[in-house]
Order: structure tokens, then sequence, then C-alpha cells
């Protein structure tokens, strides 16, 4: 199932997302992502994030796929250059993978191998061009592919409440010229900023899915707004969160938040991506309380 | 200023590592580049700090030698070739190059103690924030100028990432985000106070074509590498250093030499050449005529000054002129425009009889001295205290917009060629060479074609690299014989004469004409009417200006651009010496801190480390310059042209020669 | 400029507009300034003639010179539309950093800067340093393998060489083969 026909269905699609693990067992992620995932359209796997080592993207795509799941195949430019970039993406195809979301990827520096070459031969757009290029039949040099040309929905982020929105609506255009299909945000605390945003995107025409993290604590949250790019967490929120510290450590005050986000977002978007960093047993109570 | 130390003494740890077992090593440190310079060759703290660890290992230096450029191979080979020891390995401290340089030179194992770190602003020479990594596919034209490949930690070409935090880079909160600034340049320059830039931004991108993809194969290694010997082949072409100039020679060069109207005044310097001012014999009142010895060469190393214009004497005071370091008494004739010939100038057609001593006495009579610039008499010169094989005429003209030497070797060549025969006569020499730059072609035809039938002259076509026409780079080239510092051309056989000093010998024996005019070049962008002129010694250029044409914004030289004087008074007299005025427009003089980028050591023909000199001379360390042997520098302002920072350096050397002196 | 080689002019003419004025950094004319296509790719965009001009400067990385040229020459770079800039990445950066206090022209970089070894000790072309940060002279015989080796591999040669040549280029020799001879030179085998 292709994210983009869902979009044109009309359809309000939500995903949410999964990490794989550091190691070789994905016993507890499938067992997790069979309980609280199922309603949900599609799960996004990450990409060894943050620049942390971890178990490959595509199994665990493959995984879920066979598990029933529809997935979403992140792919980063960090630490492929373009032959294996392309070639994961054919990979993808073969096994019937074509929701992919394609990014640029940390740095190398902010993970847990930080001695590591950076890549970076594309970036997020001339990636979204590469994959566009598959799908007209040959790669991004021109060389012909043999046999049928794959079909993939491609998705692309962007953060709303960055510090720098011209910067990102530049990059949103370069991505849309390049063939991006849909967006998935970063997290959204701050409705206002997300209206305004969208409202000067709307002209690209092209789908953007409300991203949402539950916030499990007031340190939590001021962690975010100090480190993570593109993050801003009004200070009413915070102190909701620091109100009830066990209640908030339970996700019931993150669920409550982001429902409440979400309800004013939801007339200015598309769709939804659910991002629950381990509280994946939250996911369906969320959705219940749209 | 920021200290752009380009590598750092490794690890203790990985140190000890590297040194045990090993003894006897020679240690060289390099003094560094790119950094602000005091002048101190002994402050690059690495050097005792190694040898306190090596101290400390209980490890065997036998030497340690500081270093400036380790990297220059040239000046490395020959330290190398002359170390007064012999170690059983080389350790270095400076950057990659400096080590790699030293392995190619040593026959014994080469270690390095340093990790060499990547600065900004190498490429541009001057220090500076800025970054290329000379991807060989610029992108700044799309980037508002600011690199993407270099300051986007990911190298990011189509925007900015996820990362940015408060405009800062995900890798470091301290660093601006590229993108951040490209972006934020782009919405400044469309629409300064919309708050709504989108269309802007939206219109500026769709320019491009296609999406920016890098192009890892878009420049071969084979082909840079080929690029950079080619370069470094043709640098090291004839002699070290020097550079290659803009000719700017075709203002003039195919203008016919023309006779420069007879002044109204001349003004005769008694002191035109090295040495003894000559002494004047006549009086104010007195008329002289054309020829007339009016200054008498005293001692030995001095010359006679004739009169250039027949006329009443009517002034003998003591000026300035600026090409001399002292006043010197000048002799102002009035002319009468008559331009009557003296008694004495009579043709001498049977030099072939006279014997060396008599044609050595006649060239001193004519007050020949050499044309080239330096005014050295020409007798003195001739009368070599060793045996000369070779004479070599200096044809080369090195000097931009200079065309002088070209005309007269165009229009007066039986002159020069008979001047040249007197000199082989007069020095017994079994050659005389005519060294002429490539870039006078029909100067280098019309010679050769003279010179045919004759068997001990030659023509010489040299590719022109300034300072070819100096008299080391000239023998070198020529005749493959290096002088030693020190050393005169008759030390290896040889006697260097300018094209335009032969031909005055030729006229003085054919004419009988003493040295009474010469040819100038007057040219620049900045003069209307360029072209070669005829003109009398003592005719002031501020008449040749005048005469010419020249734009008032000019800035005005007498000699070349490169050797020649900067004018403030037009109103100086053209000497023996005086091959041309030029008028440029006028430069940007700026002047900062020097950085130590070396490449004034990396032109200067002398091989001389020309960057010490400003350094000594403002705290007045005269001393120290003679040390660095200010005295070898030949003042062609290679240094001076290529400084990024600006700074006069031949400036302070004729400050620190004339101090030494 | 240093070792810049001139932009085909397809890729440039696209981004010029109005009133062209050309600024040719000859800074660092001693080491390689590929006057003539400079001259001929400037000569191509520059149809017109009268509207446009063509100026030099020296190093126009140099912060004082660049104030004072600029400072010099306001009035006559704001009558401009486009600045053509001939020099390496450094003299463009250094410019449109300074040039927008005077002009509001679009700055074109004209030229592709070159890697070529021998940048940062400025003499000796034949050696390169990336400046790493990390020195492996000490294992390889004090041949880079970082600049000598096309993968820039520090464990030793691919087994791509052929007759000791590299890979990607047959005229290049195998930076790892050098290594190994020299070592070999350095420590004799004993028989």
């Amino acid at each position: 199932m292709l994210l983009t026909d869902l979009f044109k269905q009309g359809e309000f699609v939500i995903t949410s997302e999964v990490g794989p693990p550091k190691g070789c067992s994905l016993e507890t992620l499938l067992d997790r992502a069979d309980k609280y995932l199922r309603c949900v359209h599609a799960i996004n796997v990450t990409d060894c994030q943050a620049s942390v080592m971890k178990l490959g993207s595509l199994a665990t795509c493959k995984a879920l796929l066979d598990n029933g799941h529809t997935p979403v195949l992140q792919l980063t430019c960090r630490d492929r250059n373009r032959i294996a970039l392309q070639s994961d993406l054919l990979s993808a195809a073969y096994f019937g993978i074509n929701n992919v979301l394609l990014l640029t990827g940390d740095h190398t520096t902010l993970g847990d191998a930080p001695n590591s070459k950076p890549v970076y031969d594309l970036d997020s757009v001339s990636l979204l061009k590469a994959a566009s290029m598959l799908e007209s039949g040959s790669d991004l040099d021109g060389n012909k592919l043999t046999g049928s040309a794959p079909k993939f929905a491609k998705g692309a982020v962007v953060s709303p409440c960055s510090d720098s929105v011209n910067a990102q609506l530049h990059k949103m255009d370069a991505k849309v010229r390049a063939g991006a299909e849909f967006f998935q945000t970063q997290t959204v605390y701050d409705p206002e900023r997300f209206i305004s945003f969208i409202s000067r995107a709307k002209s690209f025409g092209v789908p953007v899915m409300l991203g949402i993290v539950i916030l499990k604590s007031a340190r939590m949250a001021e962690f975010m707004n100090k480190n993570i790019a593109g993050v801003s967490i009004p200070q009413f929120i915070i102190d909701e969160l620091a109100a009830d510290p066990e209640r908030a450590k339970s996700g019931e005050t993150g669920v409550e938040i982001a429902a409440r986000v979400i309800k004013e977002c939801r007339p200015y978007c598309q769709g939804l991506h659910i991002m629950p960093l381990g509280l994946e047993d939250k996911v369906p109570q969320l959705l219940e309380c749209l | 200023m920021q200290d752009y130390t380009k590598f750092k003494l490794k690890s203790n740890n990985e140190l000890s590592l590297l040194l045990e077992g090993k003894d006897n090593l020679l240690v060289l440190s390099c003094n560094k580049c790119f950094k602000p310079f005091d002048g101190s060759c002994a402050n690059e703290p690495e050097l005792d700090d190694f040898l306190a660890i090596a101290r400390d290992l209980g490890v065997n230096v036998t030497a340690a030698q500081r270093v400036d450029f380790l990297c220059n191979s040239h000046r490395l080979s020959k330290l190398l070739s002359n170390l007064p020891y012999q170690a059983s390995a080389i350790v270095v401290i400076s950057c990659g190059i400096g080590v790699q340089s030293v392995a190619e030179l040593a026959k014994i194992p080469v270690y390095t103690a340093c990790d060499s770190i990547k600065d900004s602003g190498n490429h541009g020479i001057s220090l500076t924030d800025k970054q290329c990594d000379a991807c060989g596919q610029c992108f700044l034209s799309t980037t508002n100028g600011i690199c993407p490949v270099t300051q986007c930690s990911k190298g990011l070409l189509t925007g900015q990432c996820g990362g940015s935090k408060n405009g800062k880079c995900e890798t470091d909160a301290e660093k601006d985000c590229a993108w951040e600034q490209i972006i934020s340049q782009k919405s400044l320059d469309h629409n300064a106070n919309s708050n709504d830039i989108m269309p802007a931004i939206m219109n500026d991108f769709t320019q491009l074509d296609d999406i920016c993809v890098y192009n890892y194969n878009k420049i071969s290694k084979h082909d840079t590498a080929d690029l950079a010997l080619q370069i470094q082949k043709k640098r090291d072409e004839s002699f070290y250093g020097g550079l290659y100039l803009k000719h700017r020679k075709v203002f003039s060069a195919f203008l016919t030499l023309q006779k420069f109207p007879l002044p109204e005044k001349v003004v005769l310097p008694m002191s035109q050449h090295a040495g003894m001012s000559a002494e004047p014999i006549v009086r104010v009142g007195d008329y002289v005529m054309v020829g007339q010895k009016i200054g008498e060469a005293v001692g030995t190393l001095s010359s006679s000054v004739h009169a250039s214009v027949s006329g009443v004497v009517s002034e003998i005071a003591s000026y300035r002129h600026l090409t001399a370091q002292h006043e010197t008494v000048c002799v102002t004739i009035i002319s009468d425009g008559k331009d009557k010939l003296h008694k004495s100038v009579i043709p001498i057609p049977y030099w072939e009889d006279l014997d060396i001593y008599d044609i050595d006495a006649i060239i001193a009579e004519k007050g020949i001295v050499g044309m080239g610039g330096a005014g050295f008499p020409t007798p003195i010169k001739l009368k070599a205290q060793k045996p000369i094989d070779t004479i070599l005429l200096n044809g080369c003209e090195s000097e931009p917009y200079i065309t002088a030497d070209h005309r007269i070797m165009l229009e007066y060549a039986d002159d020069i060629i008979n001047g040249l025969k007197i000199i082989l006569k007069c020095t017994g020499a079994k050659q005389g060479i005519i060294v002429i730059s490539d870039n006078k072609s029909d100067a280098i035809r019309h010679l050769e074609a003279k010179t045919d039938e004759i068997d001990d002259i030659f023509v010489m076509a040299l590719w022109s690299k300034y300072p070819q026409g100096a008299e080391r780079m000239l023998i070198a080239r020529a005749l493959g014989r290096k002088l030693e510092p020190g050393q005169r051309p008759y030390d290896v056989g040889t006697i260097v004469l300018n094209v335009s000093t032969a031909r005055a010998i030729g006229d003085a024996f054919t004419r009988g004409m003493p040295l009474i005019e010469r040819a100038v070049t007057v040219s620049g962008e900045k003069v209307r009417n360029k072209g070669n002129y005829m003109v009398r010694i003592g005719t002031s250029a501020l008449k040749l200006l005048d005469y010419c044409g020249v734009e008032d914004d000019a800035e005005i030289r007498l000699g070349g651009v490169m050797m020649g004087s900067l004018l403030d008074n037009f109103d100086v007299p053209v000497i023996k010496g005086t091959n041309a005025v030029i008028a440029t427009s006028r430069s940007i003089t700026w002047s900062s801190d020097c950085i130590k980028c070396g490449r004034c050591v990396n032109v200067c023909p002398m091989e001389l480390l020309p960057l010490y000199y400003p350094h000594y001379e403002a705290t007045d360390n005269f001393s120290a310059m003679a040390q660095m042997n200010v005295n070898h520098c030949i003042e062609c302002a290679c240094c001076d042209y290529i400084c990024p920072s600006g700074i006069d350096i031949t400036g302070a050397v004729r400050k620190g020669k004339k101090n030494l002196c | 400029m240093l070792i810049t080689k001139v932009k085909p002019v397809d890729e440039i003419l696209p981004l010029v507009s109005g009133r062209v004025i050309a600024l040719c950094c000859e800074g660092c004319s001693e080491v390689h300034y590929p006057e003539k296509d400079v001259v001929a790719v400037l000569n191509k965009i520059m149809v017109s003639g009268t509207d446009n001009a063509i100026f030099e400067l020296v190093y126009m990385c140099s912060q004082e010179h660049l104030d004072l040229y600029l400072q010099n020459n306001a009035d006559l770079l704001n009558e401009f539309d486009t600045i053509l800039v001939a020099s390496c990445g450094v003299g463009v950066q250094a410019l449109c950093g300074k040039v927008r206090n005077v002009s509001s022209a679009t700055v074109i970089s004209v030229c592709d800067t070159l890697k070529v070894p021998g940048f940062q000790g400025l003499t000796p072309f034949k050696f390169d340093c990336a400046l790493c940060g990390e020195c492996h002279l000490n294992e390889t015989a004090a041949i880079c393998p970082i600049t000598s080796c096309a993968k820039s591999l520090l464990g030793g040669g691919c087994g791509g060489a052929k007759n000791g040549m590299c890979e990607t280029d047959s005229a290049v020799e195998c930076g790892w083969e050098r290594i190994y001879k020299r070592l070999a030179l350095y420590n004799p085998p004993t028989p």
C-alpha cells in the first residue's frame, strides 16, 4: 500500500515510528508493533537514528512487512554514497517496501561512533531526485534499469517550528521539485506556528503530516527545547508536565497534550506522524482521544 | 591576530612508541608559515617540547635545527647536503608537506613528530576565515558567496538539514549554520522589509536548472598533478624564484624611435654613475657645444659628463636626484637651439688599429656608463681583473612596459654590433652573445640576420622571466655559470653590458659622439601618446610627460614599474641610466602585518629570506639585516610585487644597505 | 587567485544579467593565473562591450586590501548589476562578504578552484597534505597514504594496482607501491 494513494483517497493518514535495536533480535520490536501499532496506516523505521549504530532499517522493514504491517523505510545520506543508496532503494522495492522517507541524516559526530567518516555524497534533495529517476527507469547518472521500474511513495521531512523557517521553506521547495510526495514534520507543540507555516507551505500542494512526540517529563521537554533542532515547547506545557511528575511519567499527561495539539492542527494538515519514543503503548490511547 | 598553527606535536604516548629503540636522530623543526611574524625563528615551542620528551625517554638526539619554510625543496636540498653530521634517522616537526619534502630528499628514514591541522584561508594566502575546498565545481554563484562545501558540516548542496538550532550547527553550538546564512542573505537581497519572502526565495531557486550534486570525478587527480608539475617546472625555469610579469610592451613595442625635440634647458648631474661624482670644468656664463666635456671624472671609479645641447651654462648648483643617495652638483645649460657640435666630436673609424688601452681611454673619454640602470662606468668594467672569454649583451628588458632597448636593437643594430666588436677587441673575449627575451622575436630575427656572417657574435633567445636581465640570472641562464654571493661576473669569465651601452660605444667611435642622448620609453595606461624617444641627457621628465600627454591621476615612475623610482616631483632630468618614464593608474597601497606566507622567499631570485628585512628595519637592527645577507639583494622588487600584506620590502632593504655602507 | 580553471561559458551565462563588471584577482600570479582563458570567457559573456568593464586587483582575499578597494570603487561597483569574479573560492567569499555594503549586484564566480598538491606548503607541488590531524607518515615511509592513494586507504594497497599503477589512472603510480618501495629502502631485507 502506498501512502500517496491514501492521501489521494482523502484519508487522514496516520503513521508511527519504531527504532531498531542495537543487536540482532527483533522479537520485542515486532511484539510491541503487533500489540500497539495495528491502529496506524504505516510504521516508520529509523535508519541508525541520531547516528547510533543499530540493526538496519531495511531488515526491520522487511520483518514488519512479513508480520502484516506497512513499513516506511527511512534512508539517510550519512552512511552511504549514491551507489549504496540507490541500491538500497532497489532492494526495498524488491521486498515490496515502497513507502520511503528520505533524509540527510544526523551528523556522525552526534552518535556513538563519532570518529566515523560522514558521507553525504548525496543529500535529501538529491536522494529524492535519485528515487524519482529510479521510478522513471534510470539511475541518477542516467544509466537504464532493466525490467520494470520501481514505484515509491517518496516522503521527506520538514521542521515547521524551526527558528529558521525561511531556510526550511527553501529546502521544502527543493524537495518538492526533486519529487517529494508527502512530508512528515518535526514534533509540533505550538499550533500557531504550525498553522502559520502551513499557510506558506500549502502552495507546494503536497500533503503534510503533523509530527508529534509524546512527552514524558518536564526535564525531557526542557532537554528537547535546548538540544533538539526545530523543537520549541511552550512554557505552559512544561509547567503542566511538572505539576504531576508521576502522571507525566506514565504518559497520560503527554497524551493529553498531544491530543490537544493534534486537534488544533488537524484542519491544516493531511496526516499525523506519532513518534512514541518507547511509549508505543500510548499510541492507541492517543488515537482514541481524537 | 589568530595563530594559524598548522601542526601540533603528537601525544607523549605516540612519541614514546615512535622513538623506542631509536638513536642518533637529527631533528628538523619548521618555523611554520601563515602566522603572525615577529621576526624570531626560535619561538616555536614544539622543538623544545620534543627535545624534552626525547631526553626523558633517553633517546640520543645528535642535532636539532630550526628551518624557515621546510617545504621549500630548493632550500632544503642545500641544507641537507651541507649537514655536518651523519644521523641515522630524521625526525621532522612540521606539517605533512614538510615531512614528505624531507623524506623525498633524505636517504635515511624520516619520521614525523606532528599531526597537521586543517586551517582556513590558506588557498587565498592571506589569512582569513574563508575556506575553499578546491572542489573544482564552485557553487558560490548560487549561494551568495558562502561556501556550502566548507561551511556546512555536512557539505550539503541544496539547503539546510533539520539539525540547525538557533541558527547554529548541530555539530557545534558555536558554529553558524551555513545554509541559514545563505538563505538570510537571499531574503535580504530581495525583500528587505517584507515578512513574506517566500516568492523571492522560490523564484531565485527555480533559476537553478537542476539539483546540485557533487561530481567527485570532475577534475582528475592526474590532471591536477600534471598542472602542478607544469607550473613548478615553469617556475624553476632557468633560475630559482622570479616572476612571469605581464609584459605590457605592446603599447610601444611597434613605435619607432623618434627624435625628442631639443629641450630649451638641460640639467646635467655630475653623478649619473656609480662611484665618484665628476668635477665641473665649466663656469656659469660659459658657452658650451654638443659633446663638449663639462665634467671631468675624478679618481678611478668615475665618469665624465658632456653637454647634450649647445648653449650657455646658466647655473651650477647642488640638487638631489632621486636616483642618487646624496645631493649632486648639476650643470644647467640653456639651449641656443642651434645644436652646434663641439670640435672634439670626430669619428674614430680606425679603432681596429688601436691598442686596448687606447680603446678603453676613448670609452672613458666619451663618458660611457652602463645604461641598464646601475650606471657602472663601462671602461672600469672592461678592464677586468680576470681573463674574459665571453661578453654578454643584455637585450632582455624584462621589466614591463619598457621597449627602449627593443627599439635600439631594431634600429641601431649596426651600432650595437660595432660596439660589441670593439668590446671584444678591448677585452680579448672569444665570443659575444646578444641575449634577447623571446617576447622580442622581431629583434631576435633582425640581429640574427645581421650577425649571421660574424664568426664570434651570436644571438640567444631566452624565455622571458623577470628578472632575467639581472646579471646573475643572465649569466646562469646564458652560460650555465653560477655566481656565488659576492662574486663578480669576471670571476666566471664574463662581462655583461646592456645593448644600449654597446650602441653608445659604437656611436662613440663611428660618430665620435659622447654619451649625450639615450632611448627612453614613455608608456603606461595613463600616457596618451605613448612612444620611444631619443632624448638628450638632462631633459626634464616633465618635458616628456607634457609632450606625450599624461592624465592627472597617474602614478609616475622614472625607470620601470618594478625597479624604477616613484616621482612626486616630475621636474627631474633624464640621466644616462633612465630607460623609461611610466605613468600608470594609481595603485591602491595598503599594508598589513606579515603573515609569514613565504611567498617572498619563493620568488626571491637571490634565494634570500626577504620577510626578515622589514622586521629588522622597523627596529633599526641593521646588523641582523647584514647577517641575513641584505647586501646580496639586487632590489628586483619581486618580493614587493608578490607580498599579500603589501609590505615595502625593497624600501627596507634600501634603508638597510644605506645604513650598512 | 591560486590554481583555478575557468568554468564553461554555458554554466555562467544563465546567471548573468544587466551591466556586468568583472573583477580578476591576480594576487598569486607567481603560481598560476589562467589569464588567456579568463579573458576569452569574459569576452564571450560581456558581448555588448560599452556597458561592461574588467578590472584587475591583487589579493582579493586580503581583508585590508579589499576594504580599501571597495571604499575607493564603491560608486563604480554600484553601477553594475552583475559582478563576475575570477578568483579562487576564498577570493569570491571574501568579496561577497564585503561587497554588499557598497553594491547590490549579484556576484558570480567564474572559476572552479582546483585541488592541487602543495597548496598548504606553497612550494613543493609534488606533495600534498590533507591536514587530517592524525598523521600516518611514520608508518608509511613519509609518503602520505591519504593523498597518494586514490582510496585514501590506511592499511595497505587495495589489490587494484596493475604494474604498479593505480586502478583509477594508469598514469599514476600506486601510492602504496611507492610506500612499499621506500620502506624497503629504509629497512633492507636481511639475507
